[in-house]
């Protein structure tokens, strides 16, 4: 089941902020999208979610096309093509089991997801997403009270709970430190590989993109300006999507760099949750 | 996936599962409790109040529509002429049908029909008292919220001058000043305003405390003080929320001072409340229906005014 993007187009006022972009991404392929802020990645991967509507253009997921989906289709959709956002978009004052849960609304009865009432599985597999993720012990806390790190996790098993098609992350690691960015990028690459799902996540960080990613798209302006293995990525590639600075100088990516040395990274992928677990509210 | 979940987790997630299901059945059971609580002190005053009643209630409920058959007109054209002062038909020099005697002459034959101009008496009182109670309560609200108060002291003070202003009825207050100042608008401005101080102030507090405190600490961290804190910080967050409160008052304002006119501070509600007692059918459908319009055409207006200020922008924010 390829995904399909065809001279999408976004407008806002009269701005252009996404222009004809066209992708063909085969299923289960893991695919970074970088760029300057402004340059039309947010807005890119909100309209695959359909939180924005395209102006212009085809989106299409097999045979569906989710460029025209309306109503109970379009939030079927929305189901199947979790998303991740930056700043993590849980509800604060929920406790983080509840939110969790949350990721199951799309497949429930609204009585009953209203009244509160999830079934003894559903709140066993929330469980255990949490625990995939290493924090099944903040489970009772509200959601608003963990740190950075924990809340994305939260939000990661939330869309785990969608059990979805396609996963989307807006900027996953934008607010977190190095060693929650390596934790959470590490657990989207392991959804990649275990569910053999598409993830397609903005980044702001290239080291990230060239270790995570087996594919990068470069948008500037609101266009693809590069598409390809993270090989490809040269300095003239980078200086072309980014631009140069002033003094012509290119881009320093060590500079954005968030990457851990070697052994602190090793200590923090072998054990996530014992780390987490110890560290209370931040 | 669903039932292989249950049978492949592990003991740590039964545990947790049990856990949690405790804390919902306990947060449960307290809502349980609170509804029917809630419910049981619905009933009762309920009952309660029929009791009180002089007649009770649902024993009079039949006779609810006698009350309309004074207020049917001989003629529905009367409602035009009494809201316009054009001599009715039927007039024959009784109070009842005068309705050309009331005009307010402002040059040569032209006339403001009375009870627009006792309208615009009530409705003058209700925008006075909103702007006076609007820049009473801002800075009050300040000092009461807890998370902006410059200290705990001043904030108890501010809460508890909010309260006592709140206390009173607007018509308690208009008496006693009415007492003093004699009785008339400027009794109802100070009346209404004060008790409008206390509500919206509350209101106002209410919102600040529920702001977003990352501007207000970036603003603190280059060194400004509390006023500068609560004008770059504070203002631009809390305002446009304060401005519906704002507006919401002045609808309600006007209600009462509308009431307060009936008891002695002039306005329509005074001609109303003399209208009502004397069944003046006509008069009385006629300032109704002016009542009405003015209602709608305040809340029109404050939905324009709002909009204007606040403009579309940061109604429409997420696009």
């Amino acid at each position: 089941m390829n995904f399909e993007l065809h001279q999408v187009t976004r407008r806002f006022h009269g701005k252009t902020a996404v222009d004809a972009v066209s992708l063909t991404i085969p299923h289960g392929q893991m695919v970074g999208v970088i760029g300057r802020s402004g340059a039309g990645k947010s807005t890119l991967l909100r309209m695959i979610n359909r939180l924005v509507d395209p102006s212009e253009g085809v989106i299409r997921f097999g045979d569906t096309e989710v460029s025209r989906l309306k109503g109970t289709a379009l939030r079927r959709w929305q189901s199947d093509c979790a998303m991740i956002f930056q700043q993590f978009n849980l509800v604060p004052r929920l406790d983080v089991l509840t939110n969790v849960l949350l990721g199951r609304l799309n497949r429930r009865s609204t009585t009953s997801s209203l009244l509160g009432l999830f079934t003894r599985e559903e709140r066993i597999q929330a469980i255990a997403a949490l625990e995939r993720l290493g924090i099944e012990q903040t489970a009772l806390q509200a959601a608003g009270t963990l740190s950075g790190g924990q809340q994305q996790r939260v939000a990661i098993a939330r869309a785990l709970m969608q059990e979805p098609k396609m996963l989307l992350a807006d900027e996953p690691i934008a607010s977190l430190d190095p060693l929650n960015a390596k934790i959470v990028m590490d657990s989207l690459r392991d959804i990649n590989e275990r569910e053999g799902i598409t993830v397609i996540t903005n980044l702001h960080t290239l080291d990230t993109a060239r270790n995570y990613c087996e594919r990068i798209v470069g948008m500037a302006q609101g266009r693809v300006v590069f598409d390809g293995p993270p090989d490809a990525l040269t300095a003239e590639v980078v200086a072309a999507i980014y631009g140069t600075g002033r003094d012509g100088a290119g881009i320093d990516e060590s500079m954005t760099s968030t990457a851990l040395p070697a052994s602190a990274a090793q200590a923090a992928g072998a054990t996530p949750s014992a780390r987490e677990s110890s560290m209370a509210t931040a | 996936m669903v039932s292989s979940a249950v049978s492949h987790a592990s003991p740590v997630v039964h545990a947790v599962h049990t856990q949690w299901s405790r804390m919902i059945a306990t947060r449960r059971l307290y809502t349980g409790l609170g509804l029917l609580l809630l419910a049981y002190a619905f009933v009762a005053s309920v009952q309660f109040a029929d009791e009180s009643n002089a007649g009770h209630f649902f024993d009079r409920l039949p006779h609810l529509f006698d009350f309309t058959s004074w207020l049917m007109p001989r003629e529905w054209s009367d409602v035009w002429r009494a809201l316009f002062d054009l001599p009715s038909l039927h007039d024959t020099g009784t109070e009842e049908y005068n309705f050309d005697v009331g005009r307010v002459y402002v040059w040569g034959s032209v006339y403001i029909p009375e009870y627009f101009e006792l309208m615009f008496v009530t409705l003058n009182v209700a925008l006075v008292a909103t702007l006076i109670s609007f820049f009473v309560a801002v800075p009050l609200s300040l000092l009461a919220a807890q998370n902006l108060s410059p200290s705990r002291p001043l904030c108890f003070m501010a809460r508890r001058v909010l309260e006592f202003l709140r206390a009173f009825p607007t018509i308690v207050i208009a008496g006693l000043f009415a007492a003093v100042l004699s009785i008339g608008p400027v009794a109802a401005i100070i009346a209404v305003s004060l008790h409008a101080i206390g509500a919206i102030g509350k209101q106002f507090y209410e919102v600040a405390e529920n702001i977003d405190m990352k501007a207000h600490e970036g603003v603190g961290a280059v060194g400004a003080n509390w006023f500068e804190r609560m004008r770059f910080a504070v203002l631009p967050q809390v305002l446009p929320n304060y401005l519906s409160y704002g507006l919401l008052r002045f609808e309600i304002n006007v209600r009462s001072s509308t009431i307060l006119g009936a008891v002695g501070a002039g306005g329509i509600g005074e001609e109303l409340k003399l209208s009502i007692s004397r069944g003046f059918g006509a008069k009385t459908l006629a300032m109704m229906l002016l009542l009405f319009l003015t209602v709608v055409a305040v809340d029109q207006f404050s939905a324009w005014l709002r909009r204007r200020l606040i403009g579309d922008e940061i109604i429409h924010q997420h696009v």
